[in-house]
């Protein structure tokens, strides 16, 4: 099935289609989610509520555009919602820290094997230059595609991977010159 | 090195980050020891988790699918459905908070000023000019200690 099938399905309501879509693009959305949001639980609520997302509005879906940049931006903006809220909440979830009964809530709290989760580094980028990267690393995306995710200019869009990169880079000189002297 | 530092030491000593952050990036994008300075494509890959590090979206679906079948039944899903009941809520809120004021200041418009009954006892008070010759007079007034006689004494004003 390819992508122009998957849509067409999905706007049919076809639920073969919506699984397809969501086997398609999932590990794409909840990569980018968990490298902005920086946690499976969160990362995963943004994969859920983006691909409802997708579902409900794919008929505003311009085809002319990549439908792939289309739903990063929605991942994006999801994500960006999340961290609002964990910002907003960040005193319960730092008492949260500490009560067993609320950390788990959710999923199997003995996993089988530990789950990928990025570098604690990327903390120290803002939620934009985080998703810059990810696109500009895994995806491969230029500074364009990246504007257009991000619904900012080229030029801006060039700004945050450049700050990204040069931050976690200096992190990085930073860590092994204290691990050197050390 | 030591030329690239400065410059970034001036430009970090600008005003506004915008500019400031354009300049750094034009610099470094053009000088080749500064390229260096920067975390590369491959160093950025190990920071970050890559899609095919995740595994099956099996899992994915299982958790979406039933929100996305109620979706596609007509039914809204229930987050969304808060969300909006919320909006309503912020809507009326204000709404609410200004038909009370309002209720409230018509009401006291509408008792018609200060109720002087409501004010409670008063000993009686009066102000009169006495009058002499049709002009307000030089007016003394003398009461005795331990009395209760008061003695009014009014006389042409000079």
């Amino acid at each position: 099935m390819d992508e122009q099938d998957i849509i067409g399905g999905c706007l049919r309501g076809d639920p073969v289609s919506s699984r397809a879509m969501v086997e398609s693009y999932g590990n794409l959305v909840l990569s980018v989610a968990l490298n902005v949001v920086g946690n499976r639980q969160d990362a995963e609520d943004v994969c859920q509520e983006t691909f409802l997302q997708v579902f409900r509005r794919l008929d505003r879906y311009d085809r002319a555009r990549s439908f792939k940049t289309w739903l990063l931006t929605i991942a994006y903006r999801r994500s960006l919602d999340m961290v609002r809220k964990k910002r907003r909440f960040k005193d319960f979830s730092e008492r949260a820290r500490f009560e067993p009964a609320v950390l788990q809530r959710g999923g199997n709290p003995h996993p089988a094997a530990p789950e990928p989760l990025p570098s604690a580094l990327l903390t120290k980028l803002s939620p934009r230059e985080r998703t810059a990267l990810t696109l500009w690393a895994n995806e491969g995306y230029t500074a364009g595609d990246i504007a257009d995710v991000l619904s900012c200019s080229a030029s801006t869009a060039r700004v945050y991977l450049f700050n990204a990169r040069r931050k976690i880079k200096a992190l990085l000189e930073n860590d092994h010159g204290l691990l050197q002297n050390g | 090195m030591d030329f690239c530092r400065t410059v970034e030491l001036v430009y970090d000593a600008l005003p506004l980050r915008p500019l400031r952050d354009r300049l750094i990036r034009a610099h470094m994008e053009k000088c080749p020891r500064c390229q260096a300075r920067l975390l590369s494509r491959d160093e950025a890959r190990g920071l970050l988790v890559a899609p095919d590090r995740l595994g099956d979206a099996e899992a994915l679906w299982r958790r979406i699918s039933a929100e996305a079948a109620r979706l596609a039944a007509g039914e809204g899903p229930a987050p969304v459905r808060g969300a909006a009941r919320y909006r309503w809520a912020a809507a009326a809120a204000p709404a609410l908070v200004v038909a009370a004021t309002g209720f409230w200041l018509l009401r006291e418009v509408g008792r018609g000023g200060f109720d002087a009954s409501a004010a409670g006892p008063a000993d009686r008070f009066e102000i009169a000019y006495v009058r002499v010759g049709g002009t307000p007079a030089q007016t003394l007034v003398y009461r005795p200690q331990g009395t209760d006689t008061v003695f009014v004494w009014a006389g042409r004003t000079p």
